[in-house]
């Protein structure tokens, strides 16, 4: 039997508007799958060994609750986060999770928050809020039997750029994605998925769950080929509705 | 006479009526109005009254309904926002609905529930004598914005007043410390640790550092959220003591609870009193209410009897019997209160049908995720309790994929958007004598007020 072992970082922290969805999507998505799941949640103070897991997720948080975090991440876990990216661990980093990999926040007034500089992006403050839902296509989703197009709820004011060595995640179909101006939505470097969609993401796109679940199972286990299909009308009715919705 | 005032009223006036005979609720538009043409005209006309009010995260409208049958029990006449319209624009066409086209008024009190996002603007026109703050918890994020700037919204309206005396919740540490950051006359208001049992495990905790210090809450008790008997480590912040105390909870049902509480200022002496509301929540409701009562130095014995006796609010567990089944309506909003009503729902022994109806208009929040931060699968220990699941509103697929992830069986769940094919349905399939639980976010809620009145002579919600 295969198990796979997800760690929620700072889930006490960095649990802004229903991120934990995500965990509720891998972890069901598996079991229905004879899969068995654990998940630990690591947070201040917590000792972080990267190899213990193989799908690792960071969420957003309040600005308070970031301040929080600031010293742990960039003190403690950040080396060990920064060497399993480069072990290609597989990660799903959301909204405030996603800008902490960047270089750098600097706020619309001009202060600059140094970030753990993972990943080739930063992060400018804007006085306007995006807000809304979102549809974006990811290219590494397509397939015969899904078109490529997720969709969710955006909710921040800072706007990422991307640098030369960080792909987007998707390109923005409706929305603003990373700062509402090139139509990027997200990042992909490595195996680290990043995306400003917040909340329910996985659930409502159970392409992307499924995608991240054979990243890791083929990491872990060498005879693992694909996971067996699901029923999915729920979870394609709610894709869809929203889809048509806002296209 | 201020000819500006009279013709502001009398114009709103004439907006009211119209609307009323429409059918329309006409409980915002008269104040925009009003508002437009003179925008000084509330401070006006509020000096007079002794103004109540009522803001908070969750438990504004049922605390406010409380306090209104405390003053009822007193026989002390009062206008109030009644219906759930407590934007400025409600507040503003509530005094204008209550004053003469001169300006004048019957009556010597006002009990407001406002908004705690408008609470800050508003307080730019009207003082409070006293301000009830209920809690504060994650709301709708796209609205609201961060909780810590909902806080401190409040705390800068409060800073703007200079009689206003205050009730607060001393278990909640957001809302505690408004009274640790004043001067003001403050009766705190709290569930004793030995009360109850804590009721959940708290992962998602929309507090759990001190505000002051970032380290890490301890608790010596929990009751739920982030509600407990709190203390830092570190710089010391914890709970203050409170004078009116939930004692001991002594039974929660379905259908009422009964506690043990004192109030400080009237001896130790422990009263006795049921709430006539389900639900942890509601006692700290009636706790904030009771604190109320205290402060306007009215007798406890008719406290207690309006906690007995109070009209349930707008969507609050109110009942519709269609024979000898019944509609019961729920109006759920955010995450923590949504919880709390699902602990509900764990104390209902019989037969259920459960319908979510989910919208995502402005009033509802147009960011419906927070929904993945419900425990539904609490839900799972009461399976067996459920007959059918519903979901319905402009997001049911949503709420439906919500339930399946929570491990509730797929085939209870169906999807009915249409109110009437839904009432019908679900009516059809609740065995006689037994409940139909309706849960609705807040325009869903006035949606599905307006079919049933049509369809079952339901209380106009403006009454």
């Amino acid at each position: 039997m295969y198990e796979l072992n997800i760690c929620h970082l700072y889930p006490d922290l960095l649990n802004l508007y229903g991120d934990r969805g995500n965990i509720i999507a891998l972890k069901r998505r598996s079991e229905w799958r004879g899969i068995k799941v654990t998940v630990s949640n690591i947070t201040l103070g917590d000792s972080f060994i990267p190899e213990n897991y193989d799908i690792i997720f960071l969420g957003g948080g309040q600005d308070y609750e970031q301040t929080i975090i600031q010293d742990d991440l960039l003190k403690s876990k950040g080396g060990e986060i920064k060497n399993a990216i480069m072990n290609d661990k597989v990660f799903l980093c959301i909204c405030g999770g996603y800008q902490l990999l960047g270089k750098y926040y600097k706020t619309w007034d001009g202060n600059e928050i140094e970030f753990l500089g993972i990943l080739d992006l930063w992060t400018i403050g804007g006085r306007k809020r995006m807000i809304g839902n979102i549809a974006f296509e990811c290219d590494f989703l397509k397939s015969e039997s899904c078109d490529g197009k997720v969709i969710g709820f955006e909710n921040h004011s800072g706007k990422t750029y991307l640098g030369a060595d960080v792909k987007p995640l998707g390109r923005v179909l409706k929305g603003y994605g990373n700062n509402g101006e090139d139509d990027c939505e997200g990042a992909l470097y490595k195996n680290v998925y990043c995306s400003y969609s917040h909340g329910s993401l996985l659930p409502k796109n159970p392409a992307f769950t499924d995608h991240l679940l054979t990243l890791a199972l083929k990491q872990k286990y060498k005879d693992f080929v694909s996971l067996q299909p699901l029923d999915d009308v729920i979870e394609s009715r709610a894709h869809d509705s929203m889809l048509k919705r806002i296209l | 006479m201020d000819l500006r005032l009279s013709l502001t009223i009398a114009l709103s006036k004439i907006t009211i009526k119209g609307l009323r005979l429409l059918k329309r609720g006409g409980t915002t538009l008269p104040g925009k109005i009003a508002l437009k043409l003179y925008p000084g005209f509330i401070k006006k006309i509020t000096q007079n009254f002794k103004i109540i009010m009522v803001t908070g995260t969750n438990g504004k409208t049922t605390t406010s309904r409380i306090i209104s049958q405390i003053l009822k029990e007193n026989n002390i006449e009062f206008i109030s926002n009644k219906s759930g319209a407590n934007l400025v624009s409600g507040i503003a066409t509530t005094f204008l609905d209550a004053v003469d086209i001169r300006g004048n008024f019957h009556c010597s009190h006002a009990l407001l529930e406002i908004d705690e996002a408008a609470f800050k603007s508003l307080s730019d026109f009207v003082e409070p004598d006293i301000l009830v703050v209920t809690n504060f918890f994650r709301d709708q994020l796209d609205r609201y914005g961060e909780l810590y700037s909902t806080l401190n919204g409040v705390k800068a309206g409060i800073a703007k007043h200079k009689k206003t005396k205050l009730v607060l919740n001393a278990d909640d540490s957001l809302c505690a410390s408004i009274g640790k950051e004043t001067d003001k006359e403050v009766v705190y208001y709290g569930v004793n640790s030995d009360a109850c049992d804590s009721l959940e495990d708290n992962t998602n905790n929309d507090a759990s550092f001190c505000l002051y210090c970032r380290t890490r809450y301890e608790y010596k008790s929990h009751i739920y959220g982030h509600l407990g008997e709190f203390s830092c480590p570190k710089c010391g912040y914890g709970r203050p003591a409170s004078s009116v105390n939930c004692v001991k909870v002594l039974e929660l049902n379905a259908e009422y609870s009964n506690i043990h509480f004192s109030i400080n200022k009237d001896g130790n002496e422990i009263l006795n009193a049921r709430i006539n509301l389900p639900g942890l929540y509601n006692v700290y409701n009636a706790l904030a209410a009771a604190a109320c009562g205290s402060l306007l130095n009215l007798p406890y014995e008719n406290t207690i009897k309006a906690m007995s006796k109070f009209e349930c609010g707008f969507g609050r567990m109110e009942t519709i019997n269609v024979g000898n089944k019944k509609i019961r309506l729920i109006l759920v909003k955010n995450p923590t209160g949504f919880n709390q009503v699902l602990n509900y729902l764990l104390t209902e022994d019989n037969q259920m049908q459960l319908a979510f109806l989910l919208n995502d208009n402005l009033a509802d929040g147009t960011d419906i995720s927070w929904i993945w931060d419900v425990d539904f699968e609490k839900l799972d220990k009461i399976q067996h309790n459920i007959g059918n699941l519903y979901t319905s509103g402009i997001r049911a697929e949503d709420m439906a994929l919500r339930l399946k992830y929570a491990g509730l069986y797929t085939d209870k769940i169906s999807i009915i958007k249409d109110y009437k094919e839904l009432i019908e349905n679900a009516l059809n399939n609740t065995p006689e004598g037994q409940n139909l639980y309706i849960l609705p976010t807040y325009t869903a809620m006035t949606e599905l007020r307006n079919f049933l009145r049509k369809k079952f002579g339901l209380k106009e919600f403006w009454k």
